[in-house]
């Protein structure tokens, strides 16, 4: 916007408003990380709100020794991985298929795969129930990787299917006259220039795959085989008396997933603004 | 070169792993949940076709009005709460204040946290002894305590306000992409007008922003009206069943009693109601397309 209505417009008073709510934003997420370096008395009485006066590490080693973190975290990176390679080399041949081939039907499955996004999980929990059951799937790692997989295709191939439109044909008719296979050229050609798009959507599919509840609480009964947001479930109960190891625990589960926004902010806000914008 | 994108054996190996996956987890399933929703199921064996009656129940159950009534709440809070504080914060973010980016990526922080971990900590902020909220109440010398979570009157307010909190950030981002997408010279016009910044925005960039205001909408709506694990994990339906939403009702009825063609009633209920809700949105607002 104008440079001098800029400067004469930039109001202090929203200047503080904005500081406000980045505070109430982050300062939860804050108390969290203190608390998990305090003890119960701290937390409750003498210091609830501020920095812990020292760092009691061992809340961490409580919470990874005596509980079950560990299991739950080998889970969590389990079924994300095993989610984001799904993902992307089913969404990324689909979206090549759709944006690039030449086939009659193309449009309609564009259209029916995109359907998808409007889906809500919750209301089709009782029939995924059933055949997670029916295939002999429940209480296995598949209960959760497939249909974290059949989830995101919708999402991700949009992304791509946008990226795929913005590359000149040219590409393909040079890969053609030089006698290269469509599957050579998918991937020693194709797959290179949308790697930026890839990147995105593994982080994105990494994030949503790495915090999903709903479906892994109907999935998953086995405690072995539990993710964490399914596992802290029940930390409430089993840490009343250790406030502090809770904290460590809560802490260790949100560790991967705000490192790799705060590393990779702008990748992932592209990717959500583009899905609204096609969208619209 | 037609023959090249043409072939038909790349085109299926490339879609059908995809178009299967989807169709049957996705697809599939939404199929059935109306079709055993005219089911007296269990989820074991066939069951027995009753047709409406699901829903003759449904519509003569109280819980149903109270999970309505929730959803309704829950969603409206999150519209307001999200849709209003992101315009503030998107437009005034545009502006480029110093530590823009800070701001940005904290407001978004809480997107990326599990839904688990932020109802651990508001339950514990919640709190009525030592909660952080009554204890703020305290350092300010106010006497005010409340038993947020336990009251049956304020219990879906409060977990309502956490799910507005945690995505804030995610309609913000929304919001600051579309407001920088605005062509400059029209504010430019604008002002040479004589229009105040208020003034400009207000005629200018929000009407242009009709359809980023639709999609967050929509998203905001049926977002309120799906809520689930909030309430599975913050109060269990309670106190009494004040805090049941729609996707509780059914979550209770087919996982935990056991019946499988009520909740898929339930559920379908849910589709019927968010399609309602996206249509009338889609209508109400910005009949015709805006142009540049």
């Amino acid at each position: 916007m104008n440079g001098i209505w800029k400067l004469r417009n930039k109001n202090p008073l929203l200047g503080i408003l904005l500081w406000v709510y980045a505070g109430l934003s982050v300062y939860p997420l804050l108390w969290m990380i203190f608390y998990s370096l305090k003890n119960n008395n701290e937390i409750f009485v003498t210091n609830p709100f501020g920095l812990p006066t020292h760092f009691r590490f061992e809340n961490y080693v409580d919470a990874w020794s005596k509980f079950n973190v560990p299991a739950y975290f080998t889970n969590s990176v389990l079924v994300a991985v095993a989610t984001v390679i799904g993902t992307i080399v089913l969404s990324v041949t689909f979206s090549y298929a759709v944006a690039r081939m030449q086939w009659r039907l193309k449009e309609t499955a564009r259209i029916y795969v995109v359907i998808g996004m409007f889906i809500p999980v919750q209301v089709i929990m009782i029939p995924l129930a059933i055949l997670v059951r029916d295939f002999h799937l429940a209480n296995t790692y598949w209960a959760l990787i497939v249909p974290y997989i059949a989830f995101n295709i919708s999402f991700s191939s949009m992304v791509f299917y946008g990226f795929f439109r913005s590359i000149p044909v040219e590409l393909e008719e040079s890969a053609c006259m030089d006698g290269a296979s469509i599957y050579r050229t998918f991937y020693t050609i194709i797959l290179p220039i949308i790697k930026p798009a890839m990147a995105t959507m593994v982080i994105f599919v990494f994030l949503s795959s790495w915090n999903e509840f709903t479906m892994a609480l109907i999935l998953i009964t086995k405690e072995s085989l539990k993710t964490l947001p399914l596992g802290l479930l029940f930390f409430q109960g089993q840490f009343t008396t250790n406030w502090g190891a809770m904290g460590a625990a809560m802490t260790i589960a949100s560790l991967p997933t705000v490192l790799v926004y705060v590393l990779f902010s702008e990748q992932v806000e592209k990717a959500m603004t583009v899905g609204s914008a096609v969208k619209g | 070169m037609r023959k090249f994108l043409g072939n038909k054996a790349a085109i299926l190996l490339f879609t059908l792993p995809a178009l299967l996956l989807y169709t049957v987890i996705v697809f599939y399933p939404i199929l059935q949940t109306f079709y055993r929703s005219t089911f007296e199921w269990d989820g074991l064996s066939e069951g027995t076709f009753i047709f409406l009656d699901n829903y003759i129940r449904l519509f003569q159950d109280s819980i149903f009005y109270t999970s309505l009534y929730n959803g309704l709440v829950f969603a409206a809070i999150l519209a307001f709460v999200q849709i209003g504080i992101g315009t503030v914060l998107a437009f005034a973010v545009a502006e480029g204040f110093r530590g823009s980016k800070i701001l940005r990526i904290s407001y978004f922080i809480p997107v990326v946290l599990s839904i688990t971990v932020v109802c651990q900590l508001w339950l514990a902020m919640y709190n009525s002894e030592y909660g952080l909220i009554n204890k703020v109440f305290e350092a300010l010398g106010i006497s005010y305590r409340q038993d947020w979570l336990t009251d049956s009157k304020t219990a879906i307010f409060a977990i309502a306000f956490v799910n507005a909190w945690q995505y804030m950030g995610y309609q913000f981002a929304l919001l600051l992409a579309a407001v920088k997408s605005v062509p400059e010279q029209y504010l430019e016009a604008a002002r040479i007008d004589g229009a105040s910044k208020f003034k400009a925005h207000l005629k200018i960039t929000i009407p242009m922003l009709a359809e980023t205001y639709k999609f967050c909408l929509v998203l905001a709506i049926t977002g309120g009206l799906n809520a689930f694990a909030n309430m599975f994990i913050m109060t269990g339906g309670g106190p009494g069943n004040s805090t049941y939403t729609l996707t509780y009702l059914m979550y209770r009825s087919a996982f935990r009693v056991g019946e499988f063609g009520y909740g898929s009633a339930a559920a379908a209920f849910l589709v019927i109601e968010c399609l309602i809700v996206t249509l009338a949105i889609n209508k109400l607002i910005a009949r015709e397309r805006i142009t540049f």
